[in-house]
């Protein structure tokens, strides 16, 4: 039979004085400690690695949304109506710049078609949204 | 009624005497508000982060029952 080294004490009667049940517990105790402790020293490393408190101090704004937007993927929050409603709307307000730019190249074109067509364009170039504006304002006589 | 272009004139620049004091006033309160918010996010950082998580986990929680 084989016996193992650690296996002979733990409050058998082969050992009266029960010193292998306390060197167990001291063991133990002391191994709680050096878990406690690098975890301890893990959070401190975790901490300094991310840099949550300069990171707050820089962009607070910026990690309180951050905040809510883990919090919000932990309670569940991913694949629901309210996320893709955010999205479209994220995608709406990125592709507004977009829309407004074509829309005003648009309407600056149809002007100037509108105003070449008429005969009252000038000589000039009359490129600029500034320029078409001014001449709209002046008051034309009827064509007939 | 009619209004000749002095009393319309005089019309706004009472509008807008009476208005922009208020405008700035509001402008002020604002930028005080955002100074005091951004100071004790500065201070409390842990806490401030905490809450964050815990409003985005509950939002996030009202949204998946539905």
């Amino acid at each position: 039979m084989t016996t193992f080294p650690g296996a002979s004490g733990n409050g058998s009667p082969q050992d009266p004085q029960g010193g292998g049940f306390g060197q167990r517990v001291d063991h133990i105790g002391s191994d709680a400690q050096q878990l406690w402790s690098d975890a301890r020293g893990a959070v401190a490393d975790l901490g300094q690695t991310l840099d949550l408190r300069g990171r707050v101090q820089r962009n607070p704004y910026g990690m309180m949304a951050a905040a809510v937007g883990v919090g919000y993927l932990l309670g569940g929050g991913l694949f629901t109506p309210l996320t893709a409603r955010i999205l479209r709307l994220g995608l709406r307000l990125a592709a507004l710049p977009l829309v407004k730019d074509e829309l005003l190249g648009m309407a600056e074109s149809a002007f100037q078609d509108y105003q070449s067509g008429r005969g009252i364009g000038g000589a000039g170039p009359a490129g600029t949204a500034s320029a078409n504006a001014a001449s709209a304002g002046t008051p034309r006589p009827p064509t007939y | 009624m009619e209004m000749n272009p002095q009393q319309m004139a005089d019309r706004a620049r009472q509008f807008q005497d009476r208005v922009v004091p208020q405008i700035d006033e509001a402008r002020q309160n604002l930028v005080d508000l955002n100074d005091r918010v951004v100071r004790f996010i500065r201070a409390n950082p842990g806490t401030c982060l905490l809450g964050a998580v815990a409003v985005g986990f509950l939002v996030g929680r009202i949204a998946s029952r539905r």
